[in-house]
């Protein structure tokens, strides 16, 4: 009730006062929007503790033990919930809307927006669904559209994720005008997929790689096919680079784990930097090796959904479903939220993103940790059942918020008046801001 | 009947045929959980089998021996699948619109039948027909728009896109999806769009969707409801207050009640701007619930106050409905609406979409449209979707065996 009348005694004064007056108020304040009491984990600055964070103009502007609330324009109560950066998920398909059936550039995508903000995510790097010959399509349909933060890892098959046809023609793999293209938009291109190749040749990696070189972005690799020509071992340890990206580490398709034990070019790749994130998938994902995995030392690097049509509703279902299965495999929590902020801005070489030091972008994404009975599947659809849900309650991007499950930012309806109208204040609300577009008929 | 008795048949045909087998009748039984199937009136704790992508059986105590596999769901609520009347499901070929893909948001809400509410016109139906309804897994119905363009176009105000004759014809050439016509955001000053898509369902025996758009003078409720209507036909953002259905005096418009008496149907359409709580409240201390609810998804509405189904049916919980009324009014009620009496039941015989729900008692906070918050201590969660007898979403998985245990070898069971 207190953080209500705070809130709602400023906006009275601003409807009822001159501008001046209103400016001083202004002046007076000098954050955004305050979350106080929250748990921090901020993995950039080894932050685990209690701490109030404090947004202004988009941007983290003060994280301490307490920061005054007078000097905010919104408060937020977050005791007894986890803050953190917002989420950033370096393995989706969000190249929807061409309509073609099939295809990762296509039906196989999906829109962003829907499966974000409410599992916290802030930021998804699409993991190849267009090439250079409709990357500009892909953007205009769909990423310079979309609310949340799209970036892109390029395929190197020219055509993209359009299917087998497609992505098995080597004639369309070419490192030079995939690399101009992804220097061409580096504000978006993050890097140089390849996936999904079925043949016995190297094609694909290496020119991914030549491409990644031209354009200092690394590469992410699914390896497709299993085949004794172009070995997972060869790949990791010879093929690429440090800082290249090893995705669907535990789907076990290409001898990750060898007679129960994790392959040991994937210790060597890792002492080497190459990056082993999870990639879950609708076919990426078995309990069968990612539990031995964990046990035998090897977590994820980074975690990420793979996010499409086939796996939205099978075992993966969100970010936050597949980050809770890790917490239930024994990894801690500040290790799973640095897999999916920290450790992933990173790898896509975008460090403003991911943390929570003064001046970075203010995505923000405020947690619940839920205790209880749950079940998680796998690709096959078998079941680990666990004690621990992460459960997104807030999601700010850019400072303001975009999601809010139980409406923690929200006066309650009593305290206002008669016909209220939209609530928020556009310095921090995204959602229900003043003023809205309102039928006209309402007087 | 006769398919009652087909199915009765076959079941009885399988039964004998497997018994040298394990007498295995049934492809899934839902156990123990607690039926809620309003057309039914059944309301206890009672046992659900399926076969072949049907309801083969709801009574107690089916033994998990008659079937292939049994879900045990004791502790939660087995629903027919939730029909969401009012959703926005058209995506566009080319970029724009507000449409939001339907097996994103259905079968994690329970969701098996959405209708999309106009945002294809006769002009438009074919392409969302080929391209979207066709692939999805979700059962699509639509209230085809009056305007020829369809919704968000541009179009909605230009009187020749009106076109009642097209409208009918496109209908009665689609009768599996199409099931009434909608009517939305017109800003008048006359009744043309309203007079078009009463018209079109005059011509085709349908029901008609209201958004009522900008209200006047004369273009208000009352005579909405007392002239220009038909019995059956449905006013959808009931709760929304854009067009008097409360009164500054805080009382509801009486027109409301007439309307009902009537024959009326009250719709929810929560939507990004469509549902208030000073509205609601109000209307629930004078005892006037809604028919049914609805989402109106739309890429504006589901990150907002709305969220999903089972967010709205948990908003009407905490103003005072039973379960039981919330189910039947995303059930049986929406199927009666749009005249599809073979969904929303869990009749013998009936396509096997089912929703298992979870009611969690706790501390919630729900928002509406102006960003308003009102606590509540029930909400609804969807653990199990099951479309025509197949596991759609299994949120612990339940219907699932644990990893120790599972045959990785063989890898033959997949959802």
């Amino acid at each position: 009730m207190e953080k209500i009348n705070r809130l709602f005694l400023p906006t009275l004064i601003l409807f009822g006062s001159g501008c001046l007056f209103a400016q001083q108020q202004q002046q007076q304040q000098q954050y955004d929007l305050l979350l106080q009491n929250g748990h921090v984990i901020d993995a950039k600055n080894n932050l685990d503790a209690v701490r109030d964070v404090a947004i202004r103009d988009g941007k983290i502007a003060a994280v301490a033990q307490r920061i005054d609330p007078a000097q905010a324009l919104k408060v937020v109560d977050v005791k007894g919930l986890y803050v953190t950066p917002g989420l950033i998920d370096i393995h989706v398909h969000v190249y929807a809307g061409t309509g073609e059936p099939r295809s990762y550039a296509g039906d196989n995508s999906l829109y962003p927006d829907g499966y974000t903000f409410r599992v916290g995510v802030t930021t998804v790097a699409d993991a190849g669904c267009a090439g250079w010959r409709n990357f500009e399509d892909f953007k205009q349909k769909v990423i310079d559209r979309s609310k949340t933060r799209i970036l892109a890892f390029i395929n190197i098959v020219g055509n993209g994720m359009r299917g087998g046809k497609f992505e098995n023609d080597q004639t369309d793999m070419q490192a030079k005008p995939t690399a101009e293209m992804a220097m061409k938009y580096k504000d978006t291109i993050i890097g140089v997929k390849t996936a999904h190749y079925a043949g016995p040749e190297w094609t694909p990696v290496e020119q991914a790689v030549e491409a990644g070189t031209i354009a200092h972005i690394p590469v992410m690799v699914d390896f497709g096919s299993n085949r004794k020509e172009r070995p997972m071992a060869e790949l990791v340890t010879k093929k690429l680079r440090p800082g290249d990206i090893y995705t669907h580490c535990y789907s076990g398709l290409r001898d990750e784990l060898v007679d129960g034990k994790v392959n040991p070019a994937m210790f060597e790749a890792r002492k080497r930097g190459v990056i082993f994130d999870v990639g879950h998938g609708g076919g990426s994902f078995a309990w069968r090796i990612a539990v031995p995995a964990l046990k035998q030392g090897f977590p994820p690097d980074s975690i990420s959904t793979d996010i499409h049509t086939g796996s939205m509703n099978a075992g993966m279902k969100d970010m936050l479903n597949v980050m809770s299965k890790f917490l239930v495999m024994g990894l801690p929590l500040k290790d799973v939220i640095a897999d999916s902020t920290w450790h992933p801005a990173r790898e896509i070489q975008r460090e403003e993103l991911g943390n929570l030091s003064i001046g970075a972008i203010a995505d923000v994404t405020v947690l619940r940790m839920e205790r209880g009975e749950f079940g998680y599947t796998d690709m096959y659809g078998a079941r680990l059942k666990g004690n621990q849900k992460l459960v997104a309650e807030l999601t700010l991007k850019d400072g303001k918020v975009v999601y809010d499950l139980n409406g923690i930012t929200r006066p309650d309806w009593t305290t206002l008046p008669p016909g209220y109208l939209q609530q928020g204040d556009a310095k921090w609300d995204a959602v229900t801001p003043v003023p809205v577009r309102r039928p006209a008929a309402k007087q | 009947m006769t398919p009652r008795v087909t199915i009765r048949l076959t079941t009885a045909l399988l039964a004998l045929g497997a018994l040298s087998a394990q007498a295995q009748t049934y492809d899934v039984l839902l156990k123990g959980g607690h039926v809620i199937d309003p057309k039914n009136g059944i309301d206890r704790v009672m046992d659900v089998a399926i076969t072949g992508g049907k309801i083969a059986r709801v009574a107690s105590g089916i033994n998990s021996n008659e079937a292939k596999k049994t879900v045990d769901v004791a502790g939660l609520y087995v629903t027919p699948g939730l029909i969401d009347i009012h959703a926005h499901v058209y995506l566009w070929k080319e970029a724009g619109g507000e449409g939001a893909q339907a097996d994103a948001h259905s079968f994690r809400s329970g969701v098996t039948t959405m209708v999309d509410a106009g945002s294809s016109g006769a002009k438009s139906f074919p392409d969302f027909r080929d391209r979207i309804i066709k692939h999805s897994k979700t059962r699509i119905l639509a209230f085809l728009n009056i305007v020829g363009a369809g919704m968000g176009t541009g179009h909605e105000d230009e009187p020749a896109e009106l076109d009642a004759q097209a409208a009918a014809k496109t209908a009665k050439e689609n009768p599996d999806i199409i099931v009434g016509f909608k009517t939305a955001h017109y800003a008048g000053p006359g009744w043309e769009s309203v007079e078009g898509a009463v018209k079109a369902g005059d011509l085709t025996g349908l029901p008609v969707m209201v958004d009522f758009g900008r209200i006047n003078a004369t273009r208000n409720i009352n005579a909405l409801f007392l002239d220009k209507l038909r019995p059956g036909d449905i006013f959808t953002h009931c709760y929304s207050g854009h067009r008097e259905e409360l009164l500054s005096t805080g009382k509801m418009n009486p027109a409301m009640e007439a309307g009902r008496k009537r024959g009326i149907i009250f719709d929810i359409g929560h939507g990004a701007g469509s549902f208030y709580w000073y509205v609601a409240v109000p209307a629930y201390a004078e005892h006037f619930y809604p028919d049914s609810i609805s989402t109106d998804l739309h890429i504006n509405s589901m990150n907002a106050g709305m969220k999903d189904m089972t967010n709205i049916m948990s908003k009407l919980m905490n103003l005072g409905s039973s379960l039981q009324d919330v189910v039947r009014m995303s059930t049986s009620n929406p199927a009666k609406e749009i005249r599809r009496p073979q969904l929303g039941n869990l009749d013998v015989g009936a396509d096997a979409d089912v929703a298992v729900l979870r009611l969690d008692r706790g501390n919630y906070g729900f928002v509406d449209s102006a960003g308003a918050k009102k606590s509540g201590n029930q909400l609804l969660v969807c653990e199990l979707t099951l479309r025509a007898g197949k596991v759609v979403w299994d949120l612990n998985g339940r219907a699932s065996q644990d990893w120790k245990t599972f045959p990785y070898q063989k890898e033959t069971w997949k959802k």
